[in-house]
């Protein structure tokens, strides 16, 4: 039998490729979810920011405590990565998150995963001396409804939506560790 | 065959490159544009005497903003438009606050032709101009070379 031609197949392994990587399944999706948890509890910016696509787009609405109005802000990836290297100067930081629900689109391109989170971290209020510096927490309750898809054949956030209501609780109230 | 096999391959690599090169465009301006003198905005359009990167880097390219260098006409590298964008501390919370100034090359000289931004944030053109001029009069930044010689001028120039 006469071999094919070396540009046939490899025009067939790249349609097979193609073909393969187009698609996301529910465990793909479930563990980059978890990664994404891990580097916000890490407060690194540069795997936080890896993990979002680059057209990645987050629209946050967000209660600030005894606001009846919420604020609302959209970021690009490069706003929102920019404000993820502020994270970092953080030395208690608390996430966990409540719920989850991943919803597979009919063709398996993207998912919709729905997550409900409560944070708890310093509350500023004015330009701190030092990280102890401060004399509330923050206990940021948020839903976040991301669209998850594949980006140059890895998992990544391509778009989020956030509501989050914020109440501040005295520092004594709460213990949480430095880390 | 076979032999088509290794040419194939190079026209497809080759073309793949030509496609990227056509497609992707340059993303920042180019020295030859920063290096353009900053032109007023009075009647005359009079030089300020910094060149537009001078002034940029002297307001330290607008503090934390996060910055983006778009061509809003494909193809134009006359044209660019600068966005800034910064979160800042609203009324009821975190808000994204913008401006966008438009840069046109227009002779030897580099002219604001527009800015648009956020509510509250000023958007008049000889305002932005005057605001920008702040920092390298502050500095003392180097001039372009018109205005390197003595008794040169330009607007508010040189600075009191």
């Amino acid at each position: 039998m006469r071999p094919l031609p070396f540009s046939v197949l490899l025009f067939a392994a790249c349609a097979a490729l193609a073909g393969c990587s187009r698609e996301v399944t529910h465990r793909q999706v479930a563990e980059f979810i978890d990664r994404a948890d891990d580097a916000a509890r890490k407060r690194f910016a540069p795997e936080i920011c890896e993990l979002r696509a680059k057209n990645f787009t987050i629209d946050v609405t967000s209660y600030a405590e005894g606001e009846r109005e919420p604020s609302e802000l959209k970021m690009t990836r490069k706003l929102y990565c920019q404000q993820a290297g502020s994270f970092s100067r953080l030395r208690q930081y608390k996430l966990e998150r409540k719920s989850i629900d991943i919803d597979m689109a009919s063709d398996r391109r993207t998912a919709t995963v729905t997550a409900e989170y409560v944070e708890t971290m310093p509350f500023y209020e004015w330009n701190p001396a030092t990280p102890d510096d401060f004399v509330r927490f923050q206990v940021v309750e948020s839903t976040d409804v991301s669209v998850v898809g594949l980006e140059d054949g890895d998992v990544r956030f391509l778009s989020t939506r956030t509501e989050a209501h914020q109440t501040l609780v005295s520092k004594n109230q709460i213990s949480l560790p430095y880390n | 065959m076979k032999a088509l096999a290794g040419p194939a391959m190079l026209l497809i690599l080759f073309g793949g490159y030509a496609i990227i090169r056509m497609t992707s465009g340059d993303k920042t301006p180019s020295r030859d544009f920063t290096d353009l003198e900053l032109a007023s905005d009075d009647a005359e359009h009079s030089g300020t005497c910094y060149a537009l990167g001078t002034v940029l880097v002297a307001n330290g390219m607008f503090g934390n903003a996060v910055r983006t260098w778009s061509s809003p006409e494909k193809g134009n590298k006359k044209k660019w438009l600068l966005t800034l964008e910064r979160v800042i501390d609203g009324r009821h919370g975190p808000e994204q606050e913008f401006q966008k100034f438009t840069f046109e090359q227009v002779g030897e000289q580099v002219r604001l032709t527009s800015v648009d931004a956020s509510e509250g944030v000023p958007t008049d053109v000889t305002a932005n101009i005057d605001r920008m001029l702040h920092a390298p009069h502050g500095l003392g930044s180097t001039p372009v070379d018109r205005c390197a010689k003595p008794g040169a001028t330009g607007y508010q120039f040189p600075p009191k």
